[in-house]
């Protein structure tokens, strides 16, 4: 654990999300931007999972899992909202595939005013 | 005293009548079957009416018998409108003046009732025609019985209902519909005066309250309002001249007097027994019964009562010359009707109001008799009301000819023998008498003049009418409608408001429906046919000179004799005799301030004194005036016998084109009623038309437009930042998450260091 403080994890976690949200915004390709997205998520993640674990544990919540667990149960949460979000973007971009035979998103501008 | 509850009978009876004839007479009529079934209906509609009048002459015995001075008895039934401290109860009053209309109503209606039984006998609607009759009733009852305006006004406007319906009766030919129109909407005009004339009067009233006498609020009605308004009236002189002149707007649409008389002609259309009682006997002299309910107001405004009388000389005159144009029997009665309302209110105008009043009740009598006679002849004629189609029926139908010949006689004032003279004599001497009236400052004593003028036209329009009818050779009688189809070049452009003449059947005007009606709600000409051929009354005979007119049966000819004997000079001779009629209505009592009015248990009447119409100069000697009348009488006879003594003259022939430039003229009125309708209806209506539409396509749809316009520019604006593109809007999220975060930690900063 020596050398390793909260602001690292922070730290990793802020250049993840950004590399994220970049993605997300510049990439054509749905594919890659479900990747940003994912990224960003775990971003997320590892900062609950960073903060659950430097929670200051004191003698009054020792004894409360909630007190450090519900961090890590957060990142269970969004894991499992992650996944099913991917399973139905990748039916939405399979149907757009198919009825447009592309995917690029820079052509899926139906919504232009 | 006990007994003037039953005045609650005499309104509730006539109600009675009529929801038993709305609710249960079909079923009355299927219950019977067809011989007896209508007669059970007529005879439940003509009951209540003369149960009615039994009731009313009962009451009017009782106050007769009551010193005059107490004769005004005010019945409350229960309280209608209560408004902070007004109150206007359901009231009636029952006072020689209420008292001698309710005899006239339910007399005179009873007998129309009993004529209407056989008239209408073979009508489909007969329950319809008795529910309209009846109601017509009870409205004029309220009318002339109401103790305050409010009550007069629902009667005035339940009448104005009634005619409508009436008018409209046989609603499926278009002609009638547009008749009954133009009767309600020009009465519209009349009421909007009446109304503004009630306004003002509350108006001047509720800042006057002070004067009021502390009590239970009744302020409006008569025998609390009269005697204040009185007072009042007689300090503001200004206001009681308004307030006569919008009273008498009213009056003028009601009694058809002339800028709004042009109605009263084409409400021929209904059925004669209508034209009978609403059209000539009662509806129409509301007008004079509404002035000489508020004589109060016009007694303080001499140039109101100087425009009354100019008004009603003006149309006497005028409409008596139009009846020379007519061919329609019924039209000559209309016109004729019109001219001798002139003559109430030229009564009223110069402050013999009971005159006015006297020429109501025998008007009544003859009118209604002339009417009715000329509905036994049109019965008798195959339903023909063209005159000129007419001649020698004395032949045929004695009774109609005799009793006919009486209304003819009392309408053109036989001397002491009939009815028509007595009243029309105390109109002209109180005309030639008096100087209570001034029009532009001077003396309406001219009207009096113009009146005798008026008499010998009238006797030579109505000898006209009884010479072309009973008189003259029956080589006449043809169908016009063979005649009108061989010549209907000459007709399409000469009669202008001919076509609601011949009512429900005329053939000949039911062409061009198809295009009167866009809403298809009138029969078409294949549909009236079918009809008729459904209906076995609709039959037509052929009038050839052949033709053998019937004599009407004895529920028809009964009233006719009635009426007859009242037309006669007896009972008008009673009424004049020793002032009688006039003392009941307007009791001498010596007046107050000289301005002969005296107060009756709180309702003004006039010293007859004061206004007795005694004529000055040349007229000095009353047998001078007689002689004068006797002398116009004989001129107008001279004339019409000269003219259709022997035949109808060429110039009234067939061909209209070829009728003197005066007859034609007076058929169409003059000009007046196209101009009206041109002015008002056509030109007018288009103009006003179109500047609503201007209005409402620049002003109303610019607002809602240009509300759209802004809506849609703004729009426009926010569209642009909808790119569509889908990093776009994860950008503007992220921006947005950002700024949150931003504001977060500097808010924060503060205390999280």
């Amino acid at each position: 654990m020596t050398g390793n403080n909260l602001a690292d994890y922070l730290t990793l976690g802020l250049i993840m999300f950004s590399i994220g949200a970049v993605g997300v915004i510049v990439r054509r390709n749905p594919i890659v931007i479900f990747m940003c997205i994912e990224l960003m998520l775990n971003a997320v993640n590892l900062t609950f999972l960073a903060f659950a674990r430097f929670t200051p544990t004191t003698a009054a919540l020792a004894d409360r899992a909630e007190s450090f667990m519900s961090g890590q149960m957060m990142v269970v949460f969004v894991m499992a909202v992650a996944a099913a979000e991917v399973a139905v973007g990748l039916g939405i971009i399979m149907a757009i595939y198919r009825l447009r035979n592309e995917i690029d998103i820079d052509e899926m501008n139906l919504l232009k005013g | 005293m006990g007994n003037f509850e039953l005045i609650w009978w005499v309104l509730a009876l006539p109600v009675i009548g009529f929801l038993i004839q709305s609710l249960l007479g079909q079923r009355i009529v299927g219950l019977f079957g067809r011989t007896y079934g209508k007669k059970v209906a007529g005879t439940l509609a003509v009951l209540p009416i003369a149960a009615a009048f039994v009731l009313g002459a009962g009451l009017t015995l009782t106050l007769l018998d009551m010193p005059a001075t107490s004769r005004s008895v005010v019945m409350t039934l229960f309280d209608w409108i209560t408004v902070y401290s007004i109150s206007i109860p359901f009231e009636v009053v029952i006072d020689p003046l209420s008292m001698t209309m309710v005899l006239v109503v339910t007399g005179i209606g009873s007998l129309i009732h009993l004529y209407a039984t056989g008239y209408m006998a073979e009508e489909r609607d007969y329950t319809r025609f008795f529910t309209y009759l009846n109601l017509f009733i009870a409205a004029m009852l309220i009318l002339v019985l109401g103790n305050n305006l409010a009550m007069m006004f629902i009667g005035w406007e339940g009448v104005g209902l009634c005619s409508y319906l009436l008018i409209g009766f046989w609603y499926k030919d278009i002609a009638n519909a547009k008749a009954a129109n133009k009767a309600f909407i020009t009465n519209r005009v009349g009421d909007w005066g009446f109304m503004l004339g009630m306004f003002a009067i509350v108006a001047f009233l509720g800042t006057n309250a002070d004067r009021f006498p502390t009590g239970d609020g009744r302020y409006l009605s008569f025998d609390r309002m009269l005697p204040v308004l009185a007072s009042l009236l007689s300090e503001n002189p200004g206001i009681a001249t308004l307030i006569a002149l919008l009273l008498f707007v009213g009056a003028m649409g009601k009694s058809a007097q002339f800028p709004l008389y042009n109605w009263l002609p084409d409400a021929m259309a209904g059925p004669t027994p209508v034209s009978a009682l609403i059209h000539a006997a009662t509806m129409v002299t509301a007008g004079v019964v509404m002035v000489n309910r508020m004589h109060v107001v016009f007694e303080f405004s001499p140039v109101a009562s100087g425009v009354v009388a100019v008004v009603g000389t003006f149309t006497a005159l005028f409409a008596a010359l139009i009846a020379f144009g007519q061919t329609d029997i019924k039209k000559v009665l209309a016109y004729s009707t019109v001219s001798q309302l002139g003559y109430m209110f030229v009564a009223c105008g110069v402050g013999a109001y009971w005159a006015g009043m006297f020429h109501v009740v025998t008007h009544a009598f003859f009118k209604a008799l002339l009417f009715l006679g000329s509905g036994a002849v049109i019965h008798a004629m195959a339903h023909e009301q063209d005159m000129r189609w007419y001649g020698n029926l004395r032949k045929y139908i004695p009774i109609t000819t005799a009793t006919m010949t009486v209304g003819w006689l009392a309408i053109i004032g036989v001397p002491y023998l009939f009815a028509g003279f007595y009243s029309k004599e105390a109109i002209i001497a109180a005309a030639l008498g008096n100087h209570h009236a001034t029009f532009l400052g001077g003396s309406t004593e001219f009207t009096g003049w113009l009146l005798l003028v008026g008499a010998a036209l009238t006797t030579a329009y109505m000898t006209r009418m009884t010479l072309l009818t009973f008189g003259g050779a029956q080589g006449r009688w043809q169908q016009p409608e063979t005649y009108e189809a061989a010549h209907a070049d000459h007709h399409a452009h000469a009669d202008h408001g001919h076509h609601a003449d011949h009512g429900h059947h005329a053939h000949a005007h039911h062409h061009g429906h198809a295009h009167e009606d866009p809403h298809g709600f009138f029969y078409t000409d294949e549909e009236m046919e079918r009809r008729e051929a459904l209906e076995p009354h609709e039959h037509h005979h052929h009038l050839t000179p052949e033709y053998k007119p019937k004599e009407v049966p004895v529920s028809m000819w009964v009233p006719l004799a009635v009426l007859a004997l009242l037309s006669t000079g007896g009972t008008a001779y009673f009424m004049e005799h020793h002032h009688a009629f006039q003392n009941w209505l307007y009791p001498p009592f010596g007046g107050e301030h000289g301005t002969g009015l005296t107060m009756i248990k709180g309702h003004p009447v006039i010293d007859p004194e004061a206004v007795s119409g005694h004529p000055h100069g040349m007229l000095g000697n009353k047998m001078a005036l007689v002689g004068l009348s006797v002398l116009v009488m004989l001129i107008g006879l001279a004339y019409a016998w000269a003219v259709y003594g022997k035949r109808l003259p060429d110039k009234e022939g067939f061909d209209m084109s070829r009728w003197a430039k005066f007859r034609l003229w007076a058929m169409n009125q003059f000009g007046y009623d196209a101009f009206i309708l041109k002015l008002l209806v056509y030109e007018g209506g288009k103009t006003v038309g179109n500047a609503c539409a201007a209005l409402d396509q620049k002003v109303v749809d610019g607002i809602v437009n240009l509300t759209g316009v802004v809506a849609q520019g703004l729009g426009g604006l926010a569209r642009q930042a909808q790119t569509g593109y889908v990093r776009g809007y994860a950008l503007v999220m992220l921006m947005g998450g950002v700024a949150l975060l931003v504001y977060l930690v500097s808010a924060l900063s503060g205390g999280v260091r």
